[in-house]
């Protein structure tokens, strides 16, 4: 994670690191996705709107887990990222 | 002897069939790009799409003006035979309208591509497209208008292309900018389609092999998903 990433790659390293987690809380995943806790509020809010990732509650403490479109999102990111980064569409 | 019949134009249909492969690609590339602005909600995606829509529901018009009913009639007298062929009223005024749509069309799928790349802020977009309308107005009645027009648009976005395959170094963003330095290319030996047919069926080759280029890139973009 040394390499200046772009925001598709930023969706999809968060989004890897919460489906090989199944559920997270959001210190682990700030640590983990080498982001401060300010920088990583748009990513999260981001990701919520977009559905690729919810938040549920168990017992009393929030966790992020991945939604099926989230999954989806991993599964065609090479596909994503050539045809954003051909059409210049970032 | 009298007869009725459908013929596909000039060319014995090879341009419709031509714009029919146009209509393909296109689609291929719109309905990929609405696919990836419902995973990501990113509106470039959206209006990427809608360009391409437009260009695609463009070509079908093109090829519904490239129609022609003919009443022929034969008369037979002595040892010669006179042919007389003539075109419905009302089928001229289908091509009519049809070729209006088309170029309307193609052009608001173009210009969207542009404000794409520009990154076009509204007040502007406002003025383009007050622009765009007058350039449709004065298109119907001179083609020359219509293919300069999109010579200049097709030309910015060469040149944008070529810039992000500079950046980037990707083979997919060469074929995308030489996917458009043919279309510009197309429009403008279209630009003397007037002169002679040959003209018009070279412009139409290279309008193909512009979109050909551009299905060979959506083709190594879905078999780089099984890398």
């Amino acid at each position: 994670m040394n390499k200046k990433r772009n925001k598709l790659e930023m969706i999809r390293d968060m989004l890897l690191i919460i489906q090989k987690a199944r559920k997270i809380r959001i210190t682990p995943l700030i640590y983990k996705a080498n982001l401060s806790s300010n920088s990583i509020k748009p990513y999260i809010n981001d990701l919520l709107s977009k559905g690729l990732i919810e938040e549920t509650l168990i017992d009393k403490t929030k966790y992020f887990v991945i939604t099926p479109k989230g999954n989806e999102f991993i599964q065609e990111f090479n596909k994503i990222k050539i045809f954003a980064e051909s059409y210049g569409l970032e | 002897m009298a007869a009725q019949f459908l013929t596909l134009g000039n060319f014995y249909g090879i341009d419709s069939l031509f714009e029919f492969l146009v209509i393909i690609v296109a689609s291929i590339i719109s309905l990929y790009s609405y696919k990836v602005y419902r995973m990501l909600k990113n509106k470039n995606f959206k209006y990427f799409s809608i360009a391409f829509l437009f260009i695609a529901i463009s070509f079908i018009f093109k090829i519904l003006s490239n129609l022609t009913i003919l009443h022929r009639v034969e008369i037979t007298n002595l040892n010669s035979v006179i042919v007389i062929t003539s075109q419905f009223e009302y089928m001229r005024l289908i091509q009519f309208a049809s070729f209006i749509i088309y170029k309307t069309l193609y052009l608001l799928g173009a210009l969207l591509l542009f404000f794409i790349a520009t990154k076009t802020k509204k007040q502007n977009k406002i003025m383009f497209v007050y622009l765009s309308i007058l350039v449709i107005i004065l298109s119907i009645f001179m083609n020359f208008v219509f293919y300069l027009t999109l010579v200049f648009i097709l030309t910015f976005l060469t040149s944008y292309y070529y810039e992000n395959y500079k950046k980037n170094k990707l083979t997919n963003s060469f074929l995308v900018f030489l996917g458009f330095f043919l279309l510009s290319i197309s429009q403008l030996v279209l630009i003397f389609s007037g002169f002679r047919p040959i003209v018009e069926l070279t412009g139409d080759m290279l309008m193909l092999a512009g979109f050909l280029v551009l299905l060979i890139n959506q083709i190594k973009i879905k078999r780089a998903a099984k890398k």
